[in-house]
C-alpha cells in the first residue's frame, strides 16, 4: 500500500521507497541525513499542530516538516 | 601545524575547541557571511586550530559547507580532527566518509563516550579504526577525558591507503575522471567525486555524460546513488562495530511532557515568563539600582575630591558627567546581560531550545522566520544586545539576518520608563492598556516587516535534529556567559564611553566653545534646532528639545526621558514638562503616542547597533538595517500622528 511519511501515526514503522522532492538541495540534505531508499524509519513524536514530525532512523531522531513529508513515499512495516 | 576541527552540529565540537584552546581564541566571521569563525592555539603547543562550521556533509548547497570545503582545498590543513558523536555514530560518519576521500591526515575524536553506557551502546573502536583506516580516540569533551591521548595522536600520523567504498561500476567511473582531470594532484579522489556530482552540463560535457551513464545504469540520480552507497558501506561498519541495547530513554519520557499536545505551549509560556520576570523584573530592579547607586556614590566621592583640590569646573564635569556617567551606563547593562546570557545558554545546552523550534516552526515559517526566532525576541524584551547575539542559534542566514533586524523592535527594559511616563500622563485612566498596546504594536510591525521581506521562491522547510536532553555543564555555561559579557564590554563599552563623552561635550559647550551655558545655547541644541523640522510631521511642532532627546536615546534609551527632564529645566516633577509653559507642552495624545512609537522602533542604542554590526558582519547590511528600522519607525509615527490628530 502506498503511503507517504506524513500519513504515519506515532509508533508506526515504515521503509522508505522514494523521495520525490524537486529541490535538489533539500533532497540531498535528506539523503545525507540518512533517508535513503530502503531505510527503516519510525515515527516518534508529532508536534501539537501536526507539523513537523520527529522520526527515528539509523539510531537517531530527525525532525521534518509536512512540506517534505508528503513527498516521501514509504511502505508500512507491520509491527 | 595548521589543524582543522570538523564535525556535525551538536557533536560537542565547540566544547572540544574550547577545551583545546582555552583562552587563546580569536573569534570573527568567515568573509562575506554571518557565520562565526574561530581560530585558536592548542594549549601547550604552537599549533593553530581552526574551528570549521558544524556541517553534515561537504555538499555545495549551504554556506557552511562551501566555506568548509573551500578552506580544506585552499588552505590545505596539515591535519583534520574529525569529531564524531558516538551516540549518533552512523550519521556522523557520513561526513567522515567524505573526508576520507582527501589526501589529508585525519584522526577521529569519538566524543560523548560518557553517555554510551547510559544509552546501552557498545562500540568496538579498534574494529572501527580498522574499518575506517584511521586512528580513533575515545573522548568526552564534557568531562575532559581522553584529551591527552587525542593530542598525542596529532603527531603519529601519516596518510594510510584509503578504502574505495563504492560499487565497482561507480569506482571505475571515478577513476576515469580522476585520471583525466586530476592526475598527480593532491586530493584527486575527492575532487573527482565532487566533479562527477556537481559539474555543470554546459561547463563540462564529458563528465556530465559519464554522470548520465551512471544514472541510467542505476535508475536514480547521482545524489541518491552516492548517498545510498555511502550508507551501505556505513551500515556494514555499524554491524561490525556497534551493539545497541533497547533502552528506556529519559529524553522520550521528558518529551512526552514537553511536546505534549496540551502541555507543550503552557509549559513554554511559563518558561518564557520566568525568563522575562527574572531579567526585567528582579534583575531589572535590584541589580540595575545597585549599580546605579555605586555610580552615584563614586560621583559624590569624586565631587568632594575635586572640590577640595580646586579643580577647574569643566574637568570636574568632564570626569563626573562625561566619563563616569558613560562608564555607569555601560555597567548598568551588565547584570541584565549576564542573566539573559545565562538563560539562553541553559536553554541551548539542555536541549530544550530545539523543542521550542519544533513547537513554533510551523507558524514562524509562514513569516519566513524560524521557530527559534522567538528566543531573541523574548530575550530582547529585557535587552536587545543579548537578544541580537542570541540569533546565532538560528542556522539559516536569511532567517538569522531578519531576526537580527526585528529584535530591536521589541521594547527593551530601557524603553519602559518612556512608555510608562507618556502612558501615565496622557492616558491616565488607561495607562496599563496603552503601555501594553506598544508591545502589541511591535509584534504587528514585526509581522508586517517579516512579510515584506519574505522571499517566496524557495519554500523554507524544517529539517533538524532533536538532541537528547542533558544536564548542562555549569563550567561550560559560565565560560559562555563570561565570554559574551566580555565581548560586549570590549566592543560596545568603548563605543558607549566615547559617545557619552562626545554628547557631554556637545551639551556643555556653546558653538563659541564657552563652557557652562544654558542647555539651549549648547552645540547639541543648535544641532537639534537644525534637524527639528524632520520631526515636525510626527510631532506637529518644531521642537529642538524633542530632537535632542531622540539623539540622546542613541546612547541608551533611558536617556530620552532624562534628557527631556534636563531640557525642561527642573529637578521637580517630570510631569510638569507637559503642562502649560513647560518645554514640552505642545504634546497632545497623538504626538505623544507617535513620539514614543518613533523612539521604540527607530535605530536602537549604540550597544545594540554594535551588536547588530557584529552579527550582520558587514557595514553595508548594518546601514541597511538601521535605515529600514528608522524608516518604518518614521512611517508608523507619521500615520499615528496624522490620523490621531484628526480623530481626537
Amino acid at each position: 500500500m502506498k503511503h507517504t511519511l506524513f500519513d504515519l501515526k506515532v509508533g508506526e514503522k515504515a521503509k522508505v521507497i522514494s523521495i520525490d522532492i524537486k529541490d535538489k538541495a533539500k533532497k540531498r540534505h535528506l539523503l545525507e541525513m540518512g533517508l535513503t531508499r530502503g531505510v527503516e524509519v519510525k515515527v516518534k513524536k508529532i508536534a501539537p499542530m501536526g507539523d513537523p514530525i520527529d522520526i527515528e532512523l539509523r539510531g537517531y531522531e530527525l525532525c521534518i516538516s509536512k512540506d517534505d513529508l508528503i513527498h516521501i513515499s514509504v511502505e508500512l512495516i507491520s509491527s | 601545524m595548521k589543524i582543522a576541527l570538523i564535525g556535525n552540529q551538536n557533536s560537542g565540537k565547540t566544547t572540544l575547541f574550547n577545551l583545546l584552546t582555552g583562552m587563546q581564541q580569536k573569534v570573527g566571521n568567515w568573509p562575506g557571511v554571518t557565520i562565526e569563525k574561530k581560530v585558536g592555539i592548542i594549549r601547550g603547543t604552537k599549533h593553530e586550530l581552526i574551528d570549521l562550521p558544524g556541517i553534515y556533509s561537504l555538499s555545495p548547497y549551504t554556506a557552511e559547507e562551501r566555506i568548509s570545503k573551500e578552506f580544506i582545498l585552499k588552505e590545505k590543513p596539515d591535519l583534520i580532527i574529525n569529531i564524531v558523536d558516538a551516540t549518533n555514530l552512523e550519521r556522523n560518519l557520513y561526513l567522515t566518509s567524505e573526508l576520507l576521500e582527501l589526501d589529508i591526515p585525519i584522526i577521529i575524536a569519538l566524543n560523548m563516550i560518557d553517555l554510551l553506557e547510559k544509552k546501552g551502546i557498545k562500540i568496538n573502536d579498534r574494529k572501527l579504526s580498522e574499518q575506517l583506516g584511521t586512528e580513533v580516540y575515545r573522548i568526552s569533551a564534557r568531562k575532559g577525558t581522553g584529551i591527552k591521548n587525542l593530542l598525542s595522536g596529532i603527531y603519529t600520523i601519516d596518510v594510510k591507503v584509503r578504502k574505495h567504498i563504492f560499487h565497482k561500476e561507480l569506482e571505475e567511473k571515478i577513476s576515469r575522471v580522476q585520471d583525466s582531470y586530476f592526475q598527480g594532484q593532491k586530493n584527486k579522489r575527492f575532487l573527482a567525486i565532487k566533479l562527477l556530482e556537481e559539474c555543470d552540463e554546459n561547463e563540462n560535457r564529458e563528465v556530465s555524460l559519464i554522470r548520465k551513464q551512471i544514472e541510467k545504469e542505476y535508475g536514480e540520480d547521482i545524489d541518491e546513488i552516492i548517498a545510498t552507497q555511502r550508507y551501505e558501506y556505513l551500515d556494514s561498519i555499524m554491524q561490525n562495530t556497534l551493539i545497541k541495547k533497547k533502552r528506556n530513554s529519559i529524553t522520550d519520557i521528558l518529551d512526552a511532557i514537553f511536546l505534549n499536545k496540551y502541555l507543550a505551549f503552557p509549559i513554554f509560556a511559563f518558561i518564557m515568563c520566568f525568563i522575562y520576570y527574572i531579567s526585567v523584573g528582579v534583575v531589572g530592579n535590584i541589580a540595575v539600582d545597585f549599580v546605579a547607586n555605586i555610580i552615584s556614590e563614586l560621583k559624590l566621592i569624586l565631587q568632594n575630591i575635586f572640590y577640595a583640590s580646586n579643580v577647574s569646573a569643566w574637568i570636574n564635569s568632564l570626569v563626573i558627567d562625561g566619563i563616569v556617567e558613560g562608564v555607569g551606563t555601560v555597567c548598568e547593562f551588565v547584570p541584565q546581560l549576564a542573566i539573559l546570557f545565562l538563560c539562553i545558554s541553559f536553554l541551548e545546552s539542555s536541549g530544550y531550545m530545539s523543542r521550542i523550534a519544533f513547537l513554533l516552526d510551523k507558524s514562524f515559517r509562514k513569516l519566513g522566520l524560524n521557530g527559534k526566532s522567538l528566543i531573541p525576541f523574548i530575550v530582547g524584551s529585557g535587552c536587545s544586545v543579548p537578544g541580537i547575539m542570541a540569533t546565532r542559534i538560528i542556522e539559516r542566514n536569511e532567517e538569522r539576518e531578519k531576526t537580527i533586524i526585528f529584535t530591536p523592535f521589541i521594547p527593551c527594559s530601557a524603553k519602559l520608563p518612556m512608555i510608562a511616563l507618556f502612558s501615565g500622563y496622557f492616558f491616565p485612566d488607561n495607562a496599563g492598556l496603552v503601555s501594553a498596546s506598544f508591545y502589541f504594536l511591535s509584534i504587528i510591525i514585526i509581522i508586517i516587516s517579516a512579510l515584506i521581506m519574505k522571499k517566496d521562491y524557495r519554500k523554507n522547510s524544517y529539517i533538524s535534529e532533536l538532541p537528547d536532553y542533558q544536564f548542562p555543564s555549569l563550567k561550560y555555561i559560565l565560560k559562555d556567559v563570561i565570554d559574551k559579557v566580555t565581548a560586549f564590554l570590549k566592543r560596545a563599552g568603548s563605543v558607549i564611553l566615547i559617545c557619552s563623552i562626545v554628547i557631554w561635550f556637545l551639551l556643555s559647550f556653546s558653538p563659541s566653545l564657552k563652557y557652562d551655558v544654558d542647555i539651549e545655547e549648547s552645540i547639541l541644541a543648535q544641532i537639534g534646532k537644525c534637524i527639528s523640522w524632520i520631526f515636525y510631521p510626527i510631532l506637529g511642532e518644531n521642537s529642538w528639545g524633542a530632537s535632542v532627546s531622540i539623539l540622546q536615546g542613541l546612547i541608551a534609551k533611558e536617556q530620552v526621558i532624562s534628557s527631556m527632564s534636563i531640557i525642561a529645566g527642573l529637578g521637580g516633577e517630570i510631569e510638569n514638562m507637559f503642562s502649560n509653559g513647560g518645554a514640552f507642552s505642545f504634546f497632545n495624545y497623538a504626538s505623544a503616542y507617535a513620539f514614543v512609537a518613533f523612539n521604540l522602533f527607530s535605530a536602537p542604542c549604540f550597544a545594540a547597533i554594535t551588536a547588530m554590526g557584529k552579527e550582520l558582519g558587514s557595514k553595508r547590511k548594518l546601514i541597511g538595517a538601521l535605515l529600514f528600522q528608522t524608516l518604518i519607525a518614521y512611517g508608523i509615527a507619521f500615520i499615528i500622528f496624522q490620523v490621531g490628530s484628526r480623530v481626537i
